[in-house]
């Protein structure tokens, strides 16, 4: 090879690995945590420029045909080390963005607005970063100590690049393949359902915002100490927009795909086309069609292969044995041999905490819900008794759902009071109310559907070591003991539901009543000591809907106590006692079904209703 | 003062364009459920449309009608090309969004692989100059904001007075429980699609008339200020998204005025960025 060839093989090498680091982290924010960051090359963009201020010598000394700010001349690894750091703390202003109250799509677009605004301001302002001429002649590391025009020193450079990223690859499966991985994966798949179980999203995502803008950080870092320039140009938002189409391409969620992405988007394709001529007369047409065809390939995998080359792996665990059971045979043939109620406990709670008076474990004060002048729920006052399985019914438009979320947290109430173990929860956050205990349902299928069965068990699993960053990245061995307690609780759980076959199932293939069912476990697996059910038995088959209600009856013997929300007559007079009737977004009547059946009004509101 | 006023009058004309992009964009979302980000490049692609009658020597603002049905044209048939398939499969709705980023890089470079990379303007006159009470216009710059008055007017009539209206604000409101009352939904969408589309084109027009001259990724920025405007009114609020854009028009221009003029789009999207932390549901406006 021509010393031309090899320098170029060098610059695919740096290329491949700038934009290996580059979509691992986009990857581990988009695929794995469901942030979408569509101004991603910000912080790419960040750490280049970090590591060029902080490499590059002052102003001044420079030449001063170049204005910037900082010039500090610091040796290698420094300024890399610092554009990790600058690029995950300009994530943290972007926190506000991603928190519970904005949904994903407006805060892609607020991102996305930031990107197209932060190259406009550092184009346009001058001083602080030489503005559209860019930084030029920014310090290849240890120039001082070494020639980085000579060969040794590029491969050196290339193999160190890809090390780099074999190590990012190494550090985004440990969070990804941990018990903390598999909350971001379950708030990746339904992010309200995660809260509700306990999990801190603005936490969470700040955690994956901060982690993907130190790597994006790094991979500028890389990139501007080889090509030792960088301007405006070489972060237009659309730049973003090709690792988007890398990671999806290559296959989001998975850290292979992600890989792949890299190598066939940026790297490939890019310099594939590079060797298409120019049509004489028609100056950038091949850039132009370039464009086009990114376009292209993201529309086209969206619809012919959204799951990408590499699609995302199933996670089996070593206990789900695979059953020859059909994973969508019906539900009521899987009653048959289903809920044995008779079977010891698997379920752990929160030990309720003691009152001194043993008053209600649950009570509301005048809670009201208003969405737009309508009273959903008007000064609604009750009290759940501990250890009881109460009824709540009423026609469509009760106010029944709007009630429960309330409870849960799910949405705030307008005004009124929530009480739970003598603690005013009422403007506390779903996740903490579930860590107090107080775990709810939901009347539509919330199961994690690109989890397995099993997986979704154990994502509720509390104060589980694996689940926080800091244990995730401290390895499987810190945190196995409690990932295989909690695999034996689930077992037991599926065993005790008639479920266990489908332990390594994905969530989303399940038919209905299976999905209530695991949603149900879910919530068990959570610890709680009080269950808030949205209609657990709505669209199951009778024989599996009165099995789903002894067991939720045994669950009361063992201390756990229920609130459901339930439409049908039969399975309140069977279950439920006391009954608390609403309508019209009040509390119409409390008793045991047989007090309420006497009732004209109660009776008349179901009938009318 | 003589400067205040300058920019206010710029700034007029620039909520006058504004409102009726923002109107389309945040009717569109509020039927359609898809947050088109495509927008800025179906308003340059019809823009170009009456470029290239403008060239044939027809007049920019029998061009700027041809326009309006190109922007219809195209809305349409990107819905149902691209985006309704998707819905129909139960895409959420980020993969629309990114879906529409694709569709803006396909249109855009595409329109610009044909006209290249270079600018260009409508062969027009800017009409003699009028002063009215300070504020110095030129006759094209009145047009532009009369024009817009009877967009919002128009809009305004539909939404409160006719069938279709009640049919959009019911789609609207709750997609499934209007289909369940009788009303033709899908159709309502198409419609929507093509209304919404023609404010586009007219919008896009009258941007680039406004600007004086034009390329085929000159939306980018200005889409930016559109979203300002409609997050501001509120996504989906129509009134709002006319408040929006008269609060974001005034504060660009008026802004530009005072600080250098290569930020003011800073100001919209500063107002983006705090309206979309503090109030995500929207400052202004609470009907649609």
């Amino acid at each position: 090879m021509t010393s031309a060839q090899l320098f170029y093989v060098i610059n695919l090498l740096v290329y491949a690995g700038v934009d290996i680091i580059a979509c691992l982290g986009l990857n581990q924010q988009f695929g794995v945590a469901g942030v979408t960051n569509f101004g991603f090359v910000i912080f790419q963009a960040a750490g280049a420029y970090t590591a060029a201020v902080l490499s590059l010598p002052s102003s001044a000394a420079n030449g001063g045909f170049q204005a910037y700010l900082g010039g500090w001349n610091l040796p290698f690894p420094v300024p890399w080390i610092g554009a990790m750091i600058v690029g995950g703390l300009i994530a943290v202003p972007f926190t506000f963005l991603v928190g519970r109250r904005l949904r994903g799509d407006f805060a892609a677009v607020g991102l996305l607005v930031t990107a197209v605004m932060a190259n406009l301001l550092v184009t346009n302002y001058r001083p602080a970063l030489n503005g559209a001429a860019g930084l030029s002649l920014v310090p290849a590391p240890l120039q001082g100590e070494y020639n980085p025009q000579s060969a040794g020193y590029q491969w050196l450079y290339a193999a160190v690049t890809l090390v780099l990223a074999a190590a990012v690859y190494w550090l985004v499966r440990r969070v990804t393949e941990s018990p903390y991985g598999r909350s971001l994966r379950a708030m990746r798949d339904n992010d309200v359902v995660a809260d509700s179980l306990g999990k801190n999203l603005l936490s969470l995502r700040t955690a994956m915002l901060v982690l993907g803008g130190a790597l994006a950080g790094l991979s500028g870092a890389i990139l501007v100490g080889f090509i030792t320039l960088w301007a405006p140009s070489a972060w237009g938002y659309a730049e973003t927009i090709v690792l988007f189409a890398a990671v999806i391409i290559g296959g989001a969620g998975n850290h292979r795909g992600a890989v792949l992405g890299a190598i066939l988007v940026p790297v490939a394709f890019e310099e594939a086309t590079r060797y298409i001529p120019s049509i004489p007369g028609k100056p950038g047409l091949v850039d132009d069609l370039q464009w086009v065809a990114i376009g292209l390939l993201i529309v086209l995998f969206l619809w012919f292969r959204p799951q990408g080359v590499l699609p995302e792996r199933r996670r089996r665990t070593a206990v789900g044995r695979p059953r020859s059971v059909m994973p969508n045979e019906d539900v009521v043939t899987l009653a048959g041999t289903g809920p044995e109620p008779g079977r010891s406990v698997a379920v752990r709670s929160v030990p309720a905490p003691a009152l001194p008076d043993g008053g209600p474990l649950l009570r509301t004060v005048d809670l009201t819900r208003d969405f737009g002048g309508v009273h959903a729920v008007a000064g609604v006052s009750i009290e759940v008794r501990r250890g009881t399985l109460t009824g709540l019914i009423g026609p469509n438009g009760a106010g029944k759902s709007t009630l429960l979320a309330m409870l849960a947290g799910t949405i705030p109430a307008t005004s009124g009071q929530v009480i739970y173990a003598g603690t005013d929860v009422t403007s506390m956050p779903a996740y903490r109310r579930a860590r107090l205990g107080l775990v709810r349902t939901f009347q539509l299928a919330s199961e994690f559907k690109r989890l397995t069965v099993m997986e979704n068990l154990l994502s509720a699993v509390p104060r589980h070591r694996g689940d926080t960053l800091a244990g995730a990245l401290r390895g499987r061995r810190y945190w196995r003991g409690d990932e295989e307690a909690a695999i034996d609780r689930a077992q037991a759980l599926l065993d005790r539901f008639g479920l266990s076959g489908y332990a390594d199932t994905y969530a989303g293939d399940l038919s209905g009543g299976q999905r209530r069912l695991t949603e149900i476990m879910r919530a068990l697996m959570a610890e709680p000591a009080m269950l808030l059910l949205d209609e657990p038995m709505a669209g199951v088959h009778p024989r599996l809907a009165r099995q789903i209600g002894a067991q939720l009856l045994g669950l009361c013997a063992e201390g756990i106590t229920i609130l459901m929300v339930e439409h049908e007559l039969a399975i309140m007079d069977e279950f439920c006692d006391p009954v608390i009737v609403m309508a019209e977004g009040s509390v119409l009547a409390t008793g045991t079904m047989a007090a309420l059946r006497a009732r004209s009004e109660v009776v008349e509101a179901y009938l009318v209703g | 003062m003589s400067l205040f006023l300058a920019s206010l009058g710029f700034g007029l004309v620039t909520a006058a364009v504004l409102a009726i992009a923002a109107v389309g964009f945040t009717m569109q979302f509020a039927v359609t459920d898809v947050l088109n980000l495509a927008y800025g490049a179906v308003m340059i692609g019809s823009a170009f449309v009456a470029y290239w009658l403008n060239q044939a020597g027809v007049n920019v603002w029998l061009g700027l009608l041809v326009a309006a049905a190109a922007g219809a044209v195209a809305s349409v048939l990107l819905n149902r090309g691209i985006y309704a398939p998707f819905q129909r499969r139960g895409s959420a709705p980020i993969t629309l969004v990114i879906v529409s980023l694709g569709m803006t890089l396909i249109i855009e470079f595409g329109l610009q692989a044909i006209v290249g990379g270079t600018s260009v303007s409508y062969t027009m006159s800017q009409g003699p100059t009028v002063k009215a009470g300070g504020l110095v216009l030129t006759t094209v710059q009145l047009v532009i904001i009369g024009l817009s008055v009877v967009v919002m007017a128009a809009v305004h009539g539909l939404l409160r007075y006719t069938k279709l209206g009640k049919a959009m604000r019911a789609t609207a409101a709750n997609r499934s429980l209007a289909r369940n009352c009788g009303i033709r939904t899908d159709r309502v969408v198409t419609v929507t699609w093509a209304l919404t589309g023609a404010l586009c084109g007219v919008a896009g027009t009258v941007l680039a008339i406004n600007d004086g001259s034009f390329g085929a990724t000159s939306a980018d920025l200005f889409l930016v200020v559109i979203l300002a405007a409609v997050f501001l009114g509120g996504p989906g609020q129509a009134y709002g998204a006319m408040a929006g854009a008269l609060i974001i028009g005034l504060a660009t221009e008026i802004s530009a005025a005072y600080i250098n003029p290569s930020y003011k789009y800073v100001v919209a999207f500063g107002v983006l960025l705090i309206v979309m932390a503090v109030r995500p549901g929207g400052v202004l406006g609470a009907t649609a």
